[in-house]
């Protein structure tokens, strides 16, 4: 049996490597892209606590699955938006929606 | 040299060294795990992980480190394929099969033609005071405080539960109806905002050229 331990060290770099895209990406979608990363990596998470230490092992399934639905959700209506920032400001760089700086 | 291979011009030549270098990657490091599983070192379980392990990790770096934007979302479906390998050897065969319709299927698709609407250049050369140390930083320190927290913790006993797969669907939507329902109404509401937010600047493009040409006429 694979001890719990491994799961969560691949969890962990996952959720990093995934913090330093949303961190030093300028891309818009390449943002999305690392968000997804960091929403596997807590399910991941999930999973793993719900098979190995839950004796029931539902808890955590189901919050799995509802991870998976919010990140579609948030992916449809993210890209709603950058389409949006597209049309207003030419580019998808996050650097071009500053009107809310000062 | 590999620009003078007798390959078609649609080819594209770093997807194929790139396929040339993770196979020259990926050999060893299988045959290293295939002589541990023959000499009882791990089980077969481990070897599947270990494999996972590498796509997951090898794909990550790739979503976030390439600078082509396709490259970086073919890198997110391997990732996202070993992410569900790994939900396989945790025993949740459903939600692996979700992760694979919903991610591989719908958000990375959803994701490329995202790119394909916005002209979405590659990383532009950044001139004033770049991110990137300051994320590189952050994400190895945070990486170090959970790898310290999870190797340092005791996890108690462990013991797999598997749920079969009919329980699953019977409980969810008998414990867990009103949150199903709260997150119905949720991907409503998201799903409506997407489009909304996707349409409406046209009509105030319309609204914008009516002006200008009678302000230019």
């Amino acid at each position: 049996m694979i001890p719990i331990e491994n799961f969560l060290i691949l969890s962990s770099l996952l959720f990093a490597m995934g913090l330093y895209g949303v961190l030093a990406r300028r891309s818009a979608i390449l943002i999305l892209m690392s968000i997804e990363l960091m929403l596997a990596a807590v399910s991941i998470n999930f999973i793993a606590f719900a098979t190995y230490l839950d004796g029931e092992a539902f808890s955590g399934l189901v919050f799995a699955l509802f991870v998976i639905t919010v990140a579609a959700a948030e992916v449809g209506l993210a890209l709603g938006i950058v389409l949006r920032l597209f049309r207003e400001r030419r580019t998808a760089y996050v650097d071009a929606a500053d009107s809310l700086k000062w | 040299m590999i620009d003078r291979l007798p390959l078609p011009a649609q080819f594209d030549r770093l997807i194929i060294v790139g396929g040339v270098a993770v196979g020259l990657v990926m050999t060893p490091i299988l045959f290293v795990l295939l002589a541990l599983l023959i000499g009882d070192q791990i089980t077969a379980a481990e070897l599947v992980f270990w494999l996972a392990f590498t796509v997951i990790v090898a794909g990550a770096s790739g979503t976030v480190l390439l600078n082509n934007i396709v490259h970086a979302a073919l890198s997110l479906i391997a990732t996202l394929l070993g992410v569900a390998a790994v939900y396989l050897l945790l025993a949740t065969e459903f939600i692996a099969l979700v992760q694979i319709l919903v991610y591989g299927g719908g958000v990375v698709i959803l994701l490329i033609f995202g790119l394909m609407m916005t002209n979405a250049q590659d990383d532009p050369v950044v001139t004033d005071g770049s991110q990137k140390p300051f994320a590189a930083i952050v994400g190895v320190l945070l990486a170090g405080v959970f790898l310290a927290a999870v190797i340092d913790a005791e996890w108690g006993s462990e013991t797999m539960t598997v749920v079969p797969f009919r329980d699953f669907g019977a409980r969810l939507f008998r414990d867990f109806i009103v949150p199903v329902i709260i997150v119905g109404v949720l991907l409503d509401i998201a799903l409506s905002g997407a489009i909304v937010n996707a349409r409406a600047s046209r009509i105030e493009d319309v609204d914008a050229d009516e002006t200008t040409s009678e302000a230019s006429s």
